[in-house]
């Protein structure tokens, strides 16, 4: 999208087509653009001929996993013993990501629409859209527009609650993001069991994206064969999606783009380059959770759930942080690790201490007190953080450190042996 | 359905264990101790710790044990080297915040960290000296707790016993990260009646019990399985003494009774076991005063008194007594076949009142009222409750047989011969004075509330003479001509089961 | 050993319920959008926090009260989300994200000049004509838009060093 400019050439326009128009926002605008005639739609069919139709459009979470969407929502039982419930993640945490947050501003309605026909799919009376603490201007524009929508009685029996977070990353993930809901300390919970079978308040729930939800008016309004049909590289990755681009290019901002697009395009064309005179030296293409891309390897990514891994990286949230030859790969390596070890929820051992020590451990190389041993300390730590816990929370700090010190040892050697000046760190 | 049995292999060896049990538990039964903290049979699982960390073939990532459940064929490796490598990096991370204090630390040779830590954690730091540990003053939670916060490895055992089992979340866990602790609002007290709990539960020597602070150290102490005899619910317990001196009770295991727990009001109930203001030899009234002699004596003494009596005998008992000196002090009177007889005797008990406490979280346990572990047992021998009357009847009675009463002031103008462990104003007048062990100083049972019949063993000698009631009350009977001896009190307890009627059949547990 | 003994309240000064009239038909409203009380503790701890400034003990024991939950349950709920305040904070609160994305931006010099142009002079401390807090904080979810700052409810992007002495004059 590159709001708030233009949309770019380049741009698969779906999600981000009324960003930046003010009249999308409310009800009246909504319908003229053709709103809810989807959702009237869908209550007319049943659950699992919907499900079949999102299934077959290959369409996966955009929150981060990228689980098959049609897929997590057939997990749901069939026959309906108990209450339903569907949770949208609206908790947009993920340091580089900034896509959900444009969607609610935006469309509120494309996001309630696309919720209500969910909630219809998966037997669900009840929506609960869970919005982080931060996004005051978000949740004003989605209370306006729930409340709009619910007068105009677009959602039939389906009750849809804003929920409002206070501050944890960690009620992102979606079992931490049920618990705190129910009114707990927002700690992710063991699995099995599975939401599908026992979710919030112990009932079967499903919990979705918010970029997710908001494609699903337009799979069925324009068939699952369209946006399966969308897909540049590999067939798994079907659909857009709005990649949250920020760091060190000429213009950051969200690019509707379709999955299996170059991340060299997206950088150089779409947003500009580098600023003057500055050269690309790394980049996170997934959010901070997954690992950094040296230069060579950002340039031949592209961007799918399958690309990126095979860059050794994943595509998770799509927030592509980019940094140039100014930054300083060692203290913002430690501002991620802080990150982590500020937002670790506490339960698992490795998280809540490894985090810590991690940070410490760079304040340390960062003050000019490192040690050789400190490098071979840090990756033992990681390794002993990952796969290992009940979330990977622990495994997203260790992401960055590993990929880090792999790809940009020599800065971290520079402090150890003191050949760079030592950095007061707040 | 339910009895459906699972086979898989641990370390090799074959185990079959009922369909949903978990790893941890299924290992228990191969003899394999998985290492863990936050896991406690007693507790809902949390999975928090990651302490239990095994290898499962097919599974990519490791699991932990104390969350998997078993399944048909499932190979569990605990100790592969990723396994390993796991657990000990769990290790490694809750000892760089945790302060060297094993020498003053209370938990210090019953510590899982230190044992965990000695079989498979690293033998160096690489945290110290250059970072420095974290650090928060000790807390007084409430009447007997201590919470120290720079040993706690967060497993959240206690947070969960107090949510989950006594039902009354008064602790939490308070921030995030590593600056998390558990934490109790400022107007709360860890006052339940149940709260003394998490003090064992604790698996390090984080929640501390005031009542043992810097007592003992745990390789001092001698472990006695018993029973306690707060209320009539029977608990088992385990006696710690060292140098023969008890200084701390604490829950033994009992998945029929107690599960794993022991109210406070049981586990403070342990000081009058030391008392030193004992009966220390027999004693005879002779010239107008007690005098002390020996056994043979003593028990000449009460035989001629017994023969020489006429009328009625009354036995005054106390419910904590064990069920086989309420038999053989039945006996006395009642049996014999009636060689020395022409005895009429009624006996009778009463029982001290309290505030039934209920650890809601466990079915059937409470704190109960009756604070007496062997009213139970009393009933079924036939004493009565109506103490009253036993004590009317006692004033015109020929005998009175008191037993272990210390606080009882009896009136008669017949004999009284006084059993007890300390001796009373009202005792002086006794013509006979026997002294007898305490709970903690003889093997024998009591009967709780729900009928079951549970054995308690002996923890430390009784001083000087003192002998067990049982034995006591055997040997009067023998020199009364009234009864054979026993020699046991197992003896005594497989006599009583033949001879009285609501007692048939039970077997101790 | 020192140690912090956790004593029964003094209680001498009269406290004002929070959850009273029209609040109270407020959180009635929002308990029946949940079939358990607990859930509306976030949004009844919101409540609080918008009435009051910030959540005292006090205020976490009729908040327990009021949906059937212990204090110390409360409290270890407020203690866990960070934007949920246990002491008083200056008349206008300040966060500004120095997190990666925007560090790379110049985020850290943000925080800066806020210090500076508020008079707070230490992240976290209260300004001493009581008008400003400040504080760092971790991703706010709008990093194409460096560095934003949220100054009470209002969420501004783009903000830079220059910028800050006229946003902070606008705030009185």
């Amino acid at each position: 999208m590159g709001y708030p400019q233009k949309p770019h050439a380049r741009e698969t326009v779906v999600l981000s087509k009324y960003f930046g128009d003010a009249d999308a926002r409310t009800y009246k605008g909504w319908i003229k653009r053709g709103g809810y005639e989807m959702l009237a739609q869908a209550l007319t069919m049943e659950p699992a001929k919907i499900i079949d139709i999102v299934k077959e459009s290959g369409l996966r979470g955009r929150g981060g996993a990228g689980f098959p969407t049609g897929l997590k929502w057939s997990f749901m039982p069939k026959e309906k013993k108990k209450p339903h419930y569907l949770c949208v993640n609206a908790d947009e945490s993920e340091p580089g990501t900034f896509k959900d947050r444009e969607i609610m501003r935006w469309t509120p309605h494309a996001l309630l629409e696309g919720s209500a026909i969910a909630a219809h799919a998966i037997q669900a009376e009840v929506v609960y859209i869970y919005i982080r603490g931060e996004f005051t201007e978000p949740w004003t524009y989605m209370e306006r527009a729930l409340a709009e929508a619910t007068a105009a009685k677009v959602f039939g029996g389906i009750k849809i609650y804003l929920h409002r977070g206070a501050g944890a990353y960690i009620c992102g993930e979606e079992t931490a993001l049920m618990n705190s809901i129910e009114g707990k300390r927002g700690n992710p919970r063991i699995k099995p069991p599975f939401p599908a079978a026992a979710g919030v308040f112990g009932m079967p729930t499903t919990i979705n994206n918010v970029e997710t939800l908001a494609a699903v008016p337009h799979i069925l309004k324009q068939g699952a064969a369209w946006y399966k049909g969308l897909s540049l590289s590999s067939p798994k990755s079907t659909g857009t999606k709005l990649f949250s681009v920020c760091g060190h290019v000429q213009r950051p901002g969200n690019y509707e783009v379709t999955m299996g697009f170059p991340l060299k395009d997206l950088l150089y064309e779409l947003c500009g380059g580098m600023q003057a005179g500055r050269t690309l030296k790394a980049c996170i293409p997934g959010g901070s959770s997954v690992p950094i891309l040296s230069r060579e390897e950002t340039e031949g990514c592209l961007l799918d759930y399958e690309g990126v891994v095979e860059k050794g990286s994943m595509l998770g949230s799509g927030g592509v942080i980019v940094f140039d030859d100014s930054t300083d790969m060692v203290y913002q390596i430690m501002r991620l690790a802080r990150f982590y070890a500020h937002e670790s929820c506490a339960q698992c051992t490795q998280c809540r201490e490894g985090t810590a020590w991690t940070t410490k451990i760079l304040e340390r190389i960062l003050a000019g007190q490192g040690k050789m041993a400190d490098l071979d300390l840090l990756l033992d730590l990681s390794e002993n953080m990952t796969g290992k816990t009940i979330c990977v929370l622990s495994d997203s700090c260790a992401a960055p450190v590993v990929s880090g010190i792999k790809k940009f040892r020599s800065e971290f050697e520079e402090y150890i042996a003191g050949r760079r000046r030592a950095v007061m760190v707040a | 359905m339910a009895d459906e049995l699972i086979n898989l292999t641990i370390d090799g060896a074959p185990v079959s264990v009922p369909k949903g049990t978990l790893v941890i538990e299924a290992a228990k039964q191969a003899g394999i101790l998985v290492p863990h903290y936050c896991y406690h049979p007693g507790l809902p699982v949390a999975g928090v710790c990651r302490m239990c960390l095994v290898e499962i073939e097919k599974a990519p990532k490791l699991q932990i044990a104390c969350a998997t459940q078993v399944a048909e064929g499932m190979v569990v490796r605990t100790q592969s080297a990723p396994a390993k490598q796991g657990r000990m990096g769990v290790l490694e991370l809750l000892l760089i915040n945790h302060p060297l204090d094993c020498p003053i630390c209370d938990q210090a040779g019953e510590c899982e960290l230190q044992d965990f830590t000695f079989q498979e954690g690293r033998p160096a730091t690489r945290y110290s000296p250059d970072y420095p540990k974290r650090f928060n003053p000790v807390e007084d939670f409430g009447p007997d707790v201590l919470y120290v916060p720079n040993r706690c490895i967060l497993c959240t055992r206690c947070v969960r016993f107090m949510e989950d089992i006594a039902k009354e979340p008064v602790l939490n866990v308070s921030e995030r990260g590593d600056r998390a602790y558990i934490g109790i609002h400022p107007d709360a007290r860890l006052d339940h009646p149940w709260a003394g709990n998490v003090v064992d539960l604790c698996p390090v020597g984080s929640l501390l019990s005031k009542d043992f602070l810097h007592k003992a150290r745990a390789w001092e102490l001698d472990k006695t399985a018993s029973i306690c005899t707060g209320c009539s619910q029977g608990c088992s317990i385990t006696l710690d003494t060292r140098d023969n001196v008890v200084v701390r009770v604490r829950p033994r295991p009992n998945l029929e009774v107690n599960r794993f727990f022991i109210c406070d009001h049981g586990r403070m109930n342990y000081r009058w076991m030391n008392r030193g203001d004992r009966i220390e030899a027999p004693l005879v009234q002779r010239d107008g005063e007690l005098h002390a002699t020996d056994w043979d004596e003593a028990c000449e003494r009460v035989a001629t008194l017994l023969r020489g009596a006429g009328g009625r005998a009354v036995a005054l008992v106390s419910p904590k007594a064990s069920t086989e000196a309420l038999f053989l002090a039945r006996e006395l009177f009642a049996g014999g076949g009636g060689r020395g007889g022409g005895l009429e005797w009624i006996g009778a008990f009463q029982v001290v009142m309290g505030e039934e406490a209920p650890l809601v979280g466990v079915p059937n346990l409470a704190l109960r009222a009756e604070r007496a572990p062997n009213a139970k047992g009393a009933e079924l021998l036939g004493y009565s409750r109506d103490y009253a009357a036993a004590l009317a009847a006692a004033e015109t009675a020929a005998i009175v047989l008191v037993l272990d009463e210390p606080d009882l002031v009896v009136r008669t103008a017949g004999t009284l011969i006084y059993a007890g462990t300390v001796l009373p104003e009202g005792a002086r007048a006794a013509a006979v004075v026997l002294p007898i062990a305490n709970v903690a100083e003889e093997d024998g049972t009591f009967v709780n509330r729900d009928g079951r019949a549970q054995r308690y063993f002996q923890a430390k000698p009784a001083p000087g003479m003192a002998r067990p009631a049982w034995w006591v009350l055997s040997e009067l009977a023998a020199a009364a001509g009234r009864g054979e001896r026993v020699a046991t009190a197992a003896e005594a307890f497989e006599r009583l089961t033949a001879a009285a009627d609501g007692l048939r059949g039970l077997v101790p547990a | 050993m020192s140690v912090s003994v956790h004593a029964p309240p003094a209680g001498t000064e009269t406290y004002e319920p929070v959850f009273a009239g029209a609040v109270l038909d407020q959180l009635g409203e929002i308990l029946a959008r949940y079939p358990t009380k607990q859930a509306a503790l976030l949004p009844a701890l919101w409540i609080v926090q918008r009435a009051r400034g910030w959540i005292s003990d006090r205020n976490m024991a009729e908040v327990a009260e009021v949906l059937g939950l212990t204090p110390a349950y409360v409290k270890g709920v407020v203690t866990f989300y960070t934007m949920y305040h246990q002491h008083p904070v200056g008349k206008h609160f300040v966060q500004v994200c120095t997190t990666s994305p925007c560090n790379i931006c110049g985020a850290e010099a943000v925080a800066k000049a806020f210090l500076d142009s508020t008079g707070a002079k230490e992240l976290g401390a209260t300004s001493p004509d009581g008008k400003w807090t400040v504080i760092e904080v971790e991703c706010l979810g709008a990093c194409g838009f460096a560095t934003p700052v949220l100054v009470d409810d209002d969420f501004i992007e783009s903000v830079t060093p220059e910028k800050v002495p006229e946003l902070v004059r606008k705030y009185k």
